[in-house]
């Protein structure tokens, strides 16, 4: 038990320590060597979390759930703030997944960025997000997960900005951080709702009082659940808060690998799988949170049919797939869509390493629409960008092909009108296979580009000029910009290493829950879900086989379809959009979202806020308010210096004064 | 009780001791003789290093003599004193602000001027006399403990002999010092009048007996009188006036000992005068302690407004603290008790960071305590400036600092007390409060040093011709650099504001025994 306890507190500890370590001494480290340390912190926190595993395996069945307190922040007030940390089955499959591919992609890193001038801060920020996110999914109160999710948004909205004299980077920045402390509002309210009733902050404790204070569909826990939705729906980019997400492509690779891929993003799937005792009680809510992760899959899938920035068709593949984990979570498929978690970070961070070898081969280009042919210049980059594509594409055997298959299945097994999720799922399968292959034959597949025909001559090609690719604006490579030097996997080990191994676990990591035959997901996190009505269902035969020949079928017939646009009769493409110029302007302008939030919420404010300003502060507030009580505060200061003469007399006599009307006042009284 | 004790055994007999009991305030006061003797020696090592070790010596035993004697309930002295939690958790307050305080006054010109034994002496003197006052539970020891404390304290600020205004400032002290003794000492006479008892449970049991008694005029005026006289101690609003000036012109460790341990000492008395023997009488003197309370309140923040002496503006400061202690008494409850002793200790430990930053600054440029003299040291002296950071923003009442918890904890117990006013007065005080705080802070790390940082600094005369015309005012005296110990002073209270902030629990667990002490509801 202590064991467990202190491998979980190390796990947390290493990257924070990490953190530190860079931010002091990293300028004083040699070469790449806060890069180094800064990954070394990650693998020591992956062993711990091995190790937390290991511990919690030789936990009883029944005692899989174990908190840890450091210490009593304060309980006064009706607060227990404690400083605790859960334990269990959901938060070690969850620190196993963040610390094993952070580890991953911190090695990446220390090739990808090592011309980069701002290379100590990177680290620093990337330990301390890793950090963020470890306390927010160990989090054993509401407190702890507070903070741990506002920490993450803190940790996305540094690194987006990581270029911080990109003009564009820093407004994606704050693009992100506005919608995600949207969230934390809605987190921090939801809480509250739930905290008002049962009275405790504590995890497993508002669970069990949850189960007596409320009853089925109770208003205020339906409304809480809402607003925790909200929360998740910010973090987890699901419509409408999604249009951060594109946007975080700014930032560098790794961090779209690791925090707009991999990690930060499943936050929302990670807690409504939490809060799952919460989402049975109030169903409309957990409803809710289905029909958006259902729109998402299917919206963000057309655009990344649509999208011409390499680094945005994957990000929009992000949400298609948080999509599907949102909507599995929500109904009721808590394994599958923590599978789908797991596996969708295998393929989707070596998606993204795979773009950013292509990309820095581009010399930072990211269009698709001038790349091409680099098939046999970046072989290896090409071979794991394939694998990434059919994992992700849902192709037999590889790991998504599972993961989503089992959403599906228990989608369908619930009946009713999770039908309609059902059929909604296939559809976007399709579409995923679609936008995956399109995305790779236009990359790799037809006449080199330029570049590619330089790289297979040896020379990795660089721009003269440096710009930016979402503007075109000419910029230098100093600190606050990208470095001047871009590696590719071909040539760089620590980079071949990390994509490497993800590549294995895309192909394979699939193999651990396969339905009929293995459930190594299923029973391990069956502790944390034991008293889901939900989770112990028993899936007909005839179901699974349809589910995995359908799904079979859907996937490869969208890469297929794929292959017939883009390889077989590239002017179908050109014919295409001709055809349906009215959806292709709807898909490529990512359905007017962004439009839409400004004329609904941005332009509105801005006017109701100029207006405010023009009337209500100048006057009331600046004049009155303001004006009013710095006023009288400094005719109360002045007073308070005048009577300080210095001399005793007055002194003196302001006590004997003080005096008199103290005893006047008490004797009047009595 | 005595002569019960005396007719009993036949003869005249002293009361028992309990020496264990009384054994912090002995080495307290064995502390102060030796080092006055000491003093005497020629060797000026001994003068210099001896005397102050052996000071910190001596309030390190008493530290650890209280620290074994936690949990004893008992009376000493036959009822004269009262060992119980909150007397301990006070004596070791008082001790580890004269352990700071001597850190502080190592090289300090004072001890030098007034001759090392006599200097700490007097401060050993003064310390005893807190743990005698906080301890009494007789009137006449409180009397007594309070002159204890106050005659040695009036001689230590006129301690830098050559600076007129330190000689100001004690005779300040003393003149109105006495006459605040003075109304305290005629409000004992009254309550002791009214009551027919000395003793504070004597006292309580008259007053809870005869329901008459809480109206009866003699006692009030006794009371109004001795709140008075405590007010004065505790510098609260309209009381508070010598302070600023007592504080400006005495030597600045003497003023960090007095802001600390002196608050520590009046409100440790004032909870046990008023929560133990005038219980029964809460409902005379709460209503108008509040109203001091927020009179406190406002004019200590508004007068630390505008401000450009540091001392100044922390004198002000502590009214205002002051002030918010003060809530904590009014409610009488033990969640009060508990509150006001937090946020004792922790006022200690962020006043104590922030003075020795003064200490150390003084030393160091030629601008005495104005607040330019801590101008941009945020970029060369990171040692300095975080402590003195920390230390603002504790006292402005900033989240993860002891500051917040303290204050948290107060507003608490006045809205759980029935006085969410005085709750919405700490609160506004707070927010004006920032005003001046976050201007120390901004000159640390907004403000460019105006004085070139390496060049030795000169002893200049300061603005009011206030340096020591002292011609052996040697640069060792002004011009210091080697003062590792105030900079360790700094740091420790600095790092300890910050770790009590986080991690408040082991003080909470001291302060509830205070509050079960004194057997409050």
């Amino acid at each position: 038990m202590t064991s467990l306890k202190l491998f979980a507190w190390l796990t947390l500890l290493f990257p924070l320590a990490g953190c530190v370590t860079i931010a002091l001494l990293g300028r004083r480290l040699p070469g790449r060597g806060a890069g180094y340390v800064g990954t070394g912190a990650l693998v020591l926190s992956f062993a711990a979390a091995v190790a937390t595993l290991l511990a919690l395996l030789d936990q009883g069945h029944d005692h899989q759930q174990v908190v840890a307190v450091a210490y009593d922040y304060a309980s006064s007030a009706g607060v227990d703030a404690e400083l605790s940390l859960l334990i269990d089955p959901l938060s070690v499959f969850m620190i196993l997944v963040v610390s094993g591919v952070s580890m991953l992609i911190h090695a990446y890193s220390i090739s990808y960025m090592g011309s980069d001038r701002g290379y100590v801060r990177f680290f620093a920020y990337l330990n301390f997000f890793v950090f963020s996110m470890l306390l927010l999914v160990l989090a054993g109160n509401f407190l702890v997960l507070i903070i741990g999710w506002a920490f993450v948004g803190a940790a996305s909205y540094l690194l987006i900005s990581y270029w911080y004299r990109r003009t564009t980077a820093t407004g994606a920045g704050i693009k992100a951080f506005v919608i995600n402390v949207l969230g934390d509002v809605a987190l921090v309210l939801g809480t509250f709702f739930i905290f008002a009733h049962v009275g405790t902050l504590d995890l497993l404790a508002t669970f069990e009082q949850a189960r007596e204070e409320f009853a089925p569909g109770d208003a205020d826990l339906t409304a809480g659940v809402i607003l925790l939705v909200v929360g998740a729906a910010a973090k987890s980019a699901q419509i409408p808060l999604h249009t951060w997400l594109a946007d975080a492509m700014e930032g560098p690779t790794p961090v779209s690998a690791l925090i707009h891929a991999a990690t930060m993003v499943t936050a929302g799937v990670y807690l409504i799988a939490r809060m799952h005792p919460l989402f049975e009680l109030a169903p409309t809510a957990a409803d809710v949170a289905a029909i958006i992760g259902v729109l998402t899959l299917l919206v963000a899938g057309t655009i990344a049919i649509a999208v011409t920035d390499l680094k945005r068709v994957i990000a929009y593949s992000t949400m298609s797939q948080i999509g599907y984990m949102i909507m599995g979570v929500s109904a009721g498929a808590y394994a599958a869509g923590l599978f789908h978690l797991m596996t969708h970070a295998f393929f989707k961070a070596l998606l993204f390493m795979a773009a950013g070898s292509v990309i820095a081969a581009m010399a930072g280009q990211q269009n698709l629409d001038r790349m091409g042919g680099f098939r046999r210049a970046m072989p290896f980059t090409f071979g794991c960008m394939v694998i990434g594509g059919l994992a992700l594409a849902a192709v037999p055997p590889f790991s998504g092909f599972f993961s989503k298959d089992e959403i599906l299945l228990l989608m369908g097994d619930r009946g009713g009108w999770y039908w309609i999720l059902y059929v909604a799922g296939y559809v976007g399968a399709f579409i995923t296979g679609i936008y995956t292959f399109r995305m790779i034959f236009r990359a790799f597949c037809g006449e080199p580009v330029p570049e590619a025909r330089a790289l297979e001559e040896g020379h990795l090609h660089h721009a003269e000029v440096h710009t930016n690719p979402a503007s075109g604006e000419v910029e230098d490579t100093d600190v606050g910009f990208p470095g001047p030097e871009h590696h590719i996997a071909e040539r760089e080990p620590a980079m071949k290493l990390a994509m490497g191994v993800l590549a294995l676990l895309a192909i394979v990591g699939g193999l651990v829950q396969i339905p009929k035959l293995t459930h190594v997901i299923d029973s391990f996190l069956e502790p944390t879900f034991e008293e889901s009505a939900l989770y112990h269902r028993e899936l007909s035969d005839g179901l699974i086989g349809f589910g995995l020949v359908l799904g079979a079928v859907v996937g490869i017939a969208g890469v297929a379809v794929a292959y017939l646009i883009w390889v077989k009769n590239p002017d179908i493409a050109t014919r295409m959009r001709a055809g349906l110029a009215p959806l292709h302007r709807l898909f490529v302008n990512k359905w007017y979202f962004d439009e839409l939030i400004d004329a609904l919420v941005t332009r509105p404010a801005l006017w109701f806020g100029a207006w405010a300003q023009q009337t209500f502060e100048r006057v009331f507030v600046n004049g009155l308010l303001v004006g009013g009580t710095t006023g009288v505060v400094r005719a109360g200061s002045s007073a308070v210096r005048a009577a300080q003469t210095g001399f005793l007399r007055y002194y003196a006599l302001l006590i004997v004064v003080g005096m008199v009307a103290l005893s006047l006042y008490f004797l009047l009284n009595a | 009780m005595i002569a019960a004790a005396a007719a009993a055994a036949g003869k005249a007999a002293g009361p028992e001791i309990d020496w264990a009991g009384l054994s912090p305030l002995i080495a307290v006061l064995g502390g102060a003789l030796v080092v006055l003797l000491l003093g005497l020696v020629v060797s000026r090592t001994v003068r210099e290093n001896v005397v102050p070790l052996l000071s910190i010596a001596s309030l390190a035993i008493a530290i650890g003599l209280s620290v074994g004697q936690w949990g004893r309930r008992e009376d000493l002295i036959a009822g004269a004193l009262r060992l119980d939690e909150l007397t301990l958790v006070l004596t070791v307050i008082f001790c580890v602000a004269g352990i700071a305080t001597v850190l502080l006054s190592w090289r300090h010109v004072a001890p030098r001027e007034a001759a090392h034994g006599e200097y700490h002496a007097l401060l050993l003197t003064s310390i005893a006399g807190m743990i005698v006052l906080v301890a009494a539970q007789n009137l006449v020891t409180v009397f007594l403990g309070l002159e204890l404390l106050s005659i040695p304290l009036y001689v230590l600020c006129a301690t830098e002999m050559r600076r007129a205004s330190s000689l100001e400032s004690g005779l300040k002290y003393l003149v109105v010092g006495s006459l605040g003794s003075a109304i305290l000492l005629y409000g004992l006479a009254f309550i002791y009048g009214a009551t027919g008892s000395t003793d504070f449970a004597g006292i309580a049991t008259a007053l809870g007996g005869d329901g008459d008694l809480v109206t009866d005029p003699l006692l009030l005026t006794g009371l109004a009188l001795a709140i008075v006289g405590l007010a004065f101690k505790a510098s609260v609003a309209p009381f508070h006036q010598w302070t600023p000036d007592v504080y400006e012109g005495a030597p600045t460790p003497v003023t960090a000992f007095m802001a600390v341990a002196t608050k520590a000492a009046a409100f440790g008395i004032t909870l046990r005068l008023l929560d133990v023997a005038l219980i029964e009488a809460a409902i005379d003197w709460a209503p108008p302690l509040a109203a001091l309370a927020a009179v406190t309140i406002v004019v200590g923040n508004v007068g630390a407004l505008g401000q450009s002496s540091l001392k100044r503006l922390l004198a002000y400061s502590s009214v205002a603290q002051a002030g918010y202690m003060l809530a904590g008494v009014v409610v009488a409850s033990r969640l009060g008790l508990q509150a006001t002793v937090f946020y004792l200790a922790v006022y200690v430990v962020m006043n104590l960071a922030a003075f020795a930053v003064i200490v150390a600054r003084e030393r160091e440029t030629p601008l005495g305590d104005d607040i330019a003299s801590l101008n941009g040291i945020g970029a060369t002296r990171p040692l300095l400036a975080w402590p003195m950071t920390i230390a603002m923003l504790a006292l402005a009442g900033f989240p993860a600092t002891a500051g917040f918890i303290g204050k948290f904890y107060l507003i608490e117990s006045s809205v759980n007390g029935g006085y969410t006013w005085l709750a919405v007065f700490i609160v506004v005080g707070s927010m004006i409060s920032l005003a001046y705080y976050l201007k120390v802070i901004a000159a640390i790390w907004m403000t460019p040093s105006e004085t070139e940082e390496g060049v030795a600094p000169v002893p200049a005369p300061l603005p009011g011709g206030d340096q020591p015309v002292l011609a052996g005012g040697s640069d060792e005296a002004t011009g210091l650099r080697a003062q590792g110990e105030v900079i360790a002073v700094a740091v420790v209270f600095g790092a300890l504001t910050l770790i009590l902030g986080v991690v408040p629990s082991p003080l909470f667990d001291v302060v509830r025994g205070a509050g079960a002490a004194l057997g409050l509801l």
